[in-house]
């Protein structure tokens, strides 16, 4: 007897469909994401092993070496860094919510990245991270849309940093040169530490650090150096 | 000529698509720039269109894109008006403007309908785009397609863009809805230029493969849609902001809250239309009375007679007209069964608890109002009545009387309305209310931090009428309810601390009635 679906017999067995380029980028893209989620559990598990991490120079500097190791060999985009930023919102993993060493990792990879420029759209991701744009390289431009934690461009290396939204406390704390603009506001602490470079503010400074050296302006203004805010001399 | 080669094609796309139930599409004459339009499921052609079309590609080929292109949207994607609305949403969450919203969640549909059809049947899509025109959103469509299709159409540049297109997973429905706000994101800028071309030409940019809008639906399906919405989002805000945006189109289609139907009926509140429409993805049983034995004898089935068996049960139909034993039949008498006096369901008063210790429906989900609403359905489905008592500190005015009626809207008004403040009730409106019907069940929905709950229960004590009571939380009130009403066999109690625990309501429940043989 015929069968009566024999005519259909090509739908059956092309269950998946055609092969499109769509279909490799994405296979790519998730490659590219595993091996970064897997350098970013390398370094929690290095140091953040009690899910405990401690904000202190000695420890960034630290984290931020492993990061830069765990990096080394990965062929990535901006695109990717943002896409892993998400996966950090997203994730129900514990250890993945430290926004210290991920703000540490992100910069590596935003330092390390092809790019001359990076933009990270960052307006949909709930958690504000920590540390993002530390020790930016000059000729580096990273632009990021959204808000951000604490320690925002600190020892800024001569990169430019632009907070589309608002930045928290210590914002270009320690940085040496090179350039931060945040078009809202940032917190306490800011320019803390700094030794050069300018940062520029377009809504409200809440409170200035101990700043040695560079610009701050608040609204166009220059708000340090002036009468109200001398260098410090540590 | 386009007849005769539809008449040709359609049957074959059709095969290519599995035989979708969508009726045969029409062909038009008309002066827009648009090939196709989907109306309630039905696709119109626009002729003019298809010949500037066919001077480029075949009229058959044409034909088929575009059939393929419409198929697409009904097969896979948006599939139905609930995705169509939450891809909406999660779009308006991004660019915060209803129409450019509108725009991006349509352009989505097109990417995906034609990835999809793309990758899984053959097609002559890629051939259409090469001759559609590509400025605008469209160019940066056709860049896309470039890319993720891996064919050429001749356009070049926005590499920067197009990267972060292409790595949207268009085809994994279970992201959708992340997929749509990055892509919305991406090609933001694009869709403000084409809102300021329209403002400055004071014409709308025209998608040649056509708009998607509510005359895409049915009513039926819009109503369905929004049924869905309704449980998926994440608050009363969402639906709120979303249906909103799309009141005039709903209203202009004839969708009013009290139901479907063409005329001009009440503006719509969306926030009526959220708990309206949460409630009918419930079902709560109301619990019927128990049968009665009727007490009177009728013949039930035959058995053979005996000597000694009473002769007057002897059916002579059965028995050939002999009397014998073992040939002839005999009647074997059973108790009919019948339904009691009260075997209909009766109508319903809905007290609800509207006090500062209640959520405010408008701003949050408000159990009490769900479960009031999917009790007020229950009993309206049975065709039956619904009186509403709305109360927060009664004796200062703070409550609402609804009369026993069979409209919903005006119950669900009156469900809704928040007064906030103290809670007292006042048991001279519940007897008032009592008097308008014949034994009235009784639903009421309240916290328990009732001030005169000891009035309550005495007045429970004195009622026969079937009592649900639904407390939202556990507290010490409620735990007295409890303690107070524990002999009364009319009144069942049931806890509700989240969305989940009213499709465990059993209305009109009798503890009695478990003692029962049925």
């Amino acid at each position: 007897m015929k069968n009566p679906f024999e005519e259909f017999r090509s739908h059956t067995t092309r269950s998946k469909g055609k092969e499109l380029p769509l279909d490799r980028i994405l296979k790519a893209k998730e490659e590219t994401l595993n091996q970064i989620l897997k350098g970013y559990e390398n370094l929690l598990k290095n140091e953040a092993k009690d899910l405990v991490w401690l904000m202190q120079y000695s420890t960034v500097i630290k984290a931020y070496s492993i990061a830069e190791e765990a990096i080394k060999g990965i062929n990535y985009a901006a695109e990717d860094i943002e896409e892993f930023c998400y996966v950090l919102d997203k994730t129900d993993q514990v250890p993945y919510l430290i926004t210290g060493p991920a703000g540490v990792y992100i910069s590596a990879l935003c330092n390390n990245a092809q790019e001359e420029e990076i933009v990270l759209r960052l307006q949909d991701v709930g958690i504000k991270i920590n540390l993002l744009g530390y020790r930016l390289p000059e000729g580096k431009r990273l632009i990021i849309e959204g808000n951000v934690g604490d320690f925002t461009g600190i020892s800024l290396e001569g990169g430019e940093l632009i907070i589309e939204g608002s930045a928290k406390n210590y914002t270009g704390a320690g940085m040496k040169k090179g350039r931060i603009i945040v078009k809202q506001n940032v917190g306490f602490n800011t320019g803390h530490g700094m030794t050069g470079g300018e940062i520029l503010v377009g809504g409200r400074i809440k409170g200035l650090g101990k700043v040695v050296g560079g610009k701050i302006y608040e609204k166009g203004q220059l708000v340090f150096p002036s009468d109200d805010y001398r260098p410090f001399y540590f | 000529m386009f007849e005769e080669c539809l008449k040709k094609v359609w049957p074959k796309v059709r095969r290519n698509h599995l035989f979708p139930q969508i009726p045969p599409p029409q062909l038009v004459e008309s002066d827009e720039e648009v090939a196709l339009e989907i109306k309630s499921k039905q696709m119109t052609i626009n002729v003019n269109f298809l010949q500037l079309l066919s001077e480029k590609m075949s009229p058959e080929d044409a034909l088929q894109a575009l059939l393929d292109h419409g198929i697409s949207h009904y097969m896979y994607c948006p599939w139905d008006f609930n995705t169509h609305l939450m891809l909406y949403s999660e779009a308006k969450k991004v660019l915060r403007d209803k129409r450019l919203a509108q725009k991006a969640a349509s352009y989505f549909m097109d990417v995906v309908a034609n990835t999809y059809c793309v990758k899984e049947r053959e097609t002559k899509i890629p051939e259409l785009y090469r001759h559609l025109p590509k400025e605008g959103v469209q160019r940066v469509l056709a860049l896309l397609y470039q890319v993720i299709w891996g064919i050429d159409l001749g356009v070049q540049g926005e590499e920067e863009n197009i990267k972060r297109l292409s790595r949207i997973p268009y085809l994994e429905k279970r992201l959708w809805k992340e997929s749509v706000k990055k892509f919305a994101k991406t090609i933001e800028e694009f869709l403000q230029k084409e809102m300021e071309s329209e403002q400055k030409s004071h014409k709308k940019v025209q998608n040649p493969l056509g708009e998607h809008s509510l005359e895409n639906y049915t009513l039926e399906e819009i109503d369905k849609g929004l049924r869905e919405f309704a449980s998926s989002v994440d608050d009363i805000t969402e639906f709120r902001e979303t249906v909103e945006d799309l009141k005039d189109e709903l209203a202009a289609m004839g969708y009013t809250v009290g139901g479907m139907g063409r005329g001009a009926g009440n503006p719509i509140d969306a926030d009526l239309l959220y708990y309206m429409k949460l409630a009918e993805n419930y079902t709560l049983p109301v619990k019927k009375l128990p049968m009665e034995k009727s007490g009177a004898l009728h013949p039930y089935s035959h058995s053979p007679w005996e000597i000694g068996k009473p002769v007057q049960d002897i059916d002579p139909w059965t028995s050939f007209g002999k009397i014998m034993p073992g040939l002839t039949q005999t009647w074997v008498r059973r108790e009919g069964e019948v339904f009691g006096e009260m075997e209909k369901i009766p109508d319903c008063l809905i007290i609800i608890d509207s006090s500062g210790s209640m959520t405010n429906p408008r701003e949050r989900l408000s159990y009490a109002v769900l479960g009031a609403a999917c009790a007020c359905n229950a009993y309206l489905k049975n065709g039956k009545k619904v009186a509403v008592y709305n109360f927060s500190d009664a004796f200062r005015g703070n409550k609402l009387i609804l009369d026993f009626c069979k409209e919903k809207e005006p119950v669900y008004w009156a469900i809704c309305r928040y007064f906030g403040g103290g809670t007292a009730i006042d048991l001279n409106d519940i007897n008032y209310l009592l008097k308008q019907a014949e034994k009235p069940d009784i639903f009421i929905i309240t916290d328990m931090q009732i001030t005169n709950l000891e009035k309550l229960i005495d007045f429970f004590n004195s009622i026969e009428n079937r009592v649900t009571a639904v407390h939202i939380g556990e507290n010490i009130y409620a735990a007295r309810f409890r303690e107070g009403l524990k002999k009364k066999n009319n009144v069942s109690l049931f806890l509700v601390k989240d969305k989940e625990d009213i499709p465990k309501i059993v209305l009109g429940k009798v503890r009695e009635y478990f003692a029962s043989p049925f």
